[in-house]
């Protein structure tokens, strides 16, 4: 609904530039033709086993159904989208996966037309009755149809909803039938022959290619599905699917066992990178066959201790450190040396996620875009020191933001300094001037002269219980009253969507690396869905418009610009932090680069194999080959 | 001993009901709204709606409650919110591991704790009787949390004695390898108090004018014990023993989370966070039927055990 509504607003404008783009799409190809190179089987080696850990538990593995990192984690490995990601191109770029060539857009950037490369087969299962199932077009126009099927309540429909020329009309049919009619035509998604799938839209959006490249848009059989759907029509518990891996063995929020699937394609290792840090790591794989790994052992851990134990134990290979075991391993950004000398890695990125506080526009103490409203807003963003976050908070793995697009997504601008700085004294000064005085008990009145109470709303967990403090002490050095309002997450998140909290930490991560995923946070239209600020500035929004419009380019960029100071002179948000994620990698792992889109790097890595004798399961100690 | 059964079994009827109306309005007023939770990143409130209606919580409380009934009579929960799966297959998937922990456990914990305790109660107020008391004391006062990161760190990690943690496919393997060090810090943490509990039974019996007499009368020390003794202090044991038999339906939350144990323990941690109420409603039905059932069986054997015991 959000993009529709994005649409309505503002009419189309025909002959968005589709030449430009189909000379990005050859080139896109042809730098892809040389990183991934057919081989004709996998050289995956049963003996070379990568053992991972997750911190929570998955959910399942049907990619429509599915919303947690963990599971979509899993997901990357046993299907397959249209498109992905260069592994070592920074910013992350777009290359074909099962595509034969980047989409060819046409008709104003309206219209995708996607070749399908022939001869990739889903993994042998019983649905298909003893024999090969090629993928085709149809079974990603079924996957896509699925996002939007009421029945299966997808968290993901949004990505296509009100985008796609005849999608939306399915879909009303179905609540008002109860069933989704797959066998329907849909005029926006057609498939002209076996490998070609073409995608109509209502308007232009330079954003679809990211969309088929996102796990729940990956291909699934319609019959697999079928057959093995629950009431809620999920297949949570059977995935099949094209990817380098098949699911071996699953226990449920404990262990997960992928198999190096022997009917996929592979792939020769040629990544390119112009990093001087990535040399080593080109070097040491340029040239193998990929996938190395035979076998991908993922341990749930929720527990620090027994992650890192189990790590230093070497019943690890790839771990994410997280921010409260940081102490413990690092000394500022670099590995201890107790870890350094075991020949332990460290993959470092800033993850393309987004941290900040909103205010609730709509709110009569801190809402509005009056002046002293605004001045309230600025006031208390002055206040809070960042800094205080990121080393007691955080522990030091994080950094300021200044920019509400973070790196790695396009349309970052690491030079960019905000002009919203931490100065109470200034915060203060500021509240003196427009009226909001003191009164006799020491605490600020509005300019009116009433009392008023900041309310800051958080989570009754321990990062939330940190960020009261911080949030109270920064606004006690303004005069200005605060109480703190717990609630569960589920309860946040719905008293936001109602525009009734007053202000939140709230956090965003990058569905694709587009500013756009970001800076619609704040579009007015927005409200009631992910606009938890309920912001609604006319100059923003108008701004935003135009860039939904627009291709990547230096002249969007200059409207985000644009609209980066809008957010630090009506303070909607107090930009907060930019948080890193340690990969810890064991000496045995061979080309690994934590990808800041991907979730998983297994099918680009090497292994070492495990000394003979010592059991896997019983986390046997591993050395390098 | 018939009509004594069915009475008491009637009388778990409003017990249940208490229970399930507790959970119900408990689950409602703080459980908060999961359709937000499952709706995703972006949603709008027809997709909100939509997700509410298919889990059933747009329903009158009424009806709900009603559907909640119809449940625990026919035993299907449903499935679970967050990851479809049938609630009776969590159930009996999860439930294995823990008994694994749990049943090994408790058996150890009671024979070794009944074995002391007889042993310091017949040199009470001795040296020894009071070494093991002061340790006792010392053991009940630290949490169990410092013993699972202590003893993981030293026998786990230093020592590498046991797997830091995990769970494998064979049963052997599982009691042998990955349950060895949670029976053995779950031990040491349940010694303590129940032994000073046992210890307190036995002394209470040990005083009484039958031991006095079955020794005047030439009874060796060992048959006063265990057989005169340990009978008549097995009645409060039993009582204990019983009210502990429930928790093995919850599993231990800690231990599980810790060596990662994919037990009941460990899921009803999960489905709290998860606001997976289809898998709470189940756990808590069952673990109050649990305890309701054991404590009838708790009666019955006491029958059993001392013939002087009337049920009315």
């Amino acid at each position: 609904m959000r993009a529709m509504r994005r649409y309505e607003a503002e009419p189309r404008r025909p002959g968005a530039r589709p030449r430009a783009v189909r000379v990005a799409a050859v080139a896109a190809f042809a730098a892809f033709g040389a990183m991934f190179v057919l081989t004709p089987a996998h050289a995956a080696d049963p003996s070379k086993v990568i053992r991972h850990v997750f911190p929570a538990a998955e959910t399942g593995f049907d990619p429509a159904g599915v919303q947690d990192l963990y599971s979509a984690t899993i997901e990357q490995m046993l299907f397959e989208t249209l498109l992905t990601y260069d592994y070592l191109a920074r910013p992350a770029k777009l290359v074909p996966l099962t595509a034969e060539a980047m989409p060819v857009v046409t008709d104003g950037g309206k219209t995708y037309t996607v070749r399908i490369r022939k001869g990739i087969h889903f993994i042998d299962d019983p649905v298909f009755k003893g024999r090969k199932r090629e993928l085709t077009a149809v079974d990603y126009a079924y996957s896509l149809k699925r996002l939007v099927d009421p029945k299966l309540r997808s968290p993901w429909a949004w990505l296509i909803e009100g985008k796609i020329v005849g999608l939306d009309e399915v879909a009303e049919a179905a609540k008002a039938s109860g069933n989704f009619d797959y066998d329907a035509k849909v005029a926006g998604i057609e498939t002209p022959d076996r490998y070609t799938l073409r995608i109509r839209l209502k308007e232009p959006d330079y954003n679809l290619p990211y969309i088929l490249a996102h796990e729940p848009t990956s291909a699934v059989a319609r019959e697999v599905i079928e057959a093995y759907r629950d009431v809620g029509g999920r297949a949570m518990a059977n995935p099949v699917g094209t990817g380098a891996y098949k699911l071996k063995q699953w226990v449920r929020s404990s262990k997960i066992i992928l198999e190096a699937n022997p009917d996929f394609r592979g792939f020769t290792w040629d990544f390119k990178s112009d990093d001087p840090d990535d040399q080593p790591l080109i070097a040491a794989m340029k040239g193998k066959k990929m996938p190395q790994a035979g076998r991908i052992e993922v341990s749930i851990i929720e527990e620090d201790q027994a992650r890192l134990l189990a790590f230093q134990n070497g019943e690890l290979d790839l771990m994410d450190l997280g921010g409260p075991l940081a102490p413990n391993v690092l000394d500022g950004g670099k590995l201890k040396p107790e870890f350094v000398k075991k020949g332990v890695k460290l993959s470092r990125i800033v993850d393309p996620a987004l941290s900040y506080v909103y205010w609730n526009l709509q709110d009569p103490i801190v809402g509005g875009l009056t002046k002293d409203k605004i001045a309230l807003r600025r006031a208390m963003a002055m206040a809070y020191n960042v800094d205080d976050e990121v080393r007691v908070v955080r522990n030091g793995q994080a950094i300021e933001a200044h920019y509400p697009i973070p790196p790695g997504v396009v349309g970052h601008d690491p030079k960019h300094r905000s002009s919203l700085k931490f100065d109470p004294a200034a915060a203060n000064q500021l509240l003196d001037a427009v009226g909001y005085k003191k009164g006799p008990d020491g605490w600020r009145n509005l300019p009116d002269g009433k009392p008023f109470t900041i309310r800051y709303a958080s989570r009754p967990d321990s990062l939330g219980r940190q960020l009261d403090e911080l949030w109270k002490k920064a606004l006690d050095s303004i005069s200005v009253r605060m109480e703190v309002q717990k609630d569960k997450f589920p309860e946040l998140l719905k008293l936001e969507r109602q525009c009734k909290l007053m202000m939140r930490t709230a956090s965003w991560i990058a569905d694709y690396p587009d500013a756009d995923n970001f800076m619609q946070l704040l579009y007015g239209k927005n409200i009631g869905q992910n606009n938890n600020g309920c912001a609604k500035i006319p100059e923003y929004d108008k701004l935003y418009e135009q860039t939904t419009r627009m291709p990547p380019s230096p002249e969007r960029d200059r409207l985000y610009h644009e609209m980066t100071r809008l957010i630090e002179v009506y303070a909607p948000w107090r930009l907060d932090v930019l948080t890193y994620r340690n990969m810890l990698v064991s000496p045995r792992v061979q080309g690994y680069k934590k990808h800041p889109i991907l979730h998983a790097e297994w099918q680009f890595v090497d292994i070492g194999k495990p000394v003979a004798g010592v059991p896997r399961a019983a986390g046997g100690k591993a050395v390098p080959d | 001993m018939g009509a004594y059964i069915v009475r008491r079994l009637w009388q778990m009827v409003p017990t249940m009901l208490g229970v399930v109306l507790l959970v119900f309005f408990l689950f409602n007023w703080v459980g908060g709204d999961p359709a937000y939770v499952l709706a995703g990143k972006i949603s709008n409130q027809e997709q909100i709606d939509n997700i509410r209606r298919q889990l059933g919580v747009d329903q009158p409380y009424w009806v709900q409650l009603g559907i909640f009934l119809k449940q625990i009579v026919t035993a299907d929960f449903g499935a679970s919110w967050s990851t479809n799966e049938r609630v009776s297959h969590i159930m009996m998937t999860r439930l294995g591991p823990s008994l694994t922990v749990l049943v090994p456990l408790l058996f150890l914990t009671t024979l070794i704790s009944i074995g002391l305790a007889l042993a310091v109660a017949y040199v009470r107020g001795s040296f020894t009787d009071r070494m093991v008391m002061i340790v006792c004391t010392v053991g009940l006062s630290i949490s169990i949390l410092v013993y699972i990161i202590v003893f993981q760190y030293v026998f786990a990690y230093k020592l590498g004695w046991f797997p830091v943690q995990g769970w494998g496919d064979s049963f052997v393997e599982n009691l042998f390898v990955y349950a060895a060090l949670p029976i053995l810090i779950a031990l040491v943490v349940s010694i303590a108090p129940n032994l000073r509990l046992y210890r307190t039974f036995v002394l209470d019996e040990i005083n009484q004018d039958y031991v006095r007499t079955a020794r005047a009368k030439g009874v060796s020390e060992n048959r006063i014990m265990w057989i005169h003794v340990l009978r008549n202090a097995s009645i409060p044991i039993i009582t204990f023993l019983m009210a502990e038999l429930p928790g093995l339906l919850l599993g231990s939350f800690l231990i599980e989370r810790f060596f990662s144990i994919p037990g009941i323990g460990r899921e009803v941690i999960l489905a709290v966070e998860r606001s997976d109420f289809p898998v709470i409603k189940a756990i808590t039905v069952y673990v109050a039927f649990a305890t309701i059932a054991t404590n009838l069986l708790a009666d019955l054997t006491y029958k059993a055990v001392d013939p002087r015991v009337q049920l009315k």
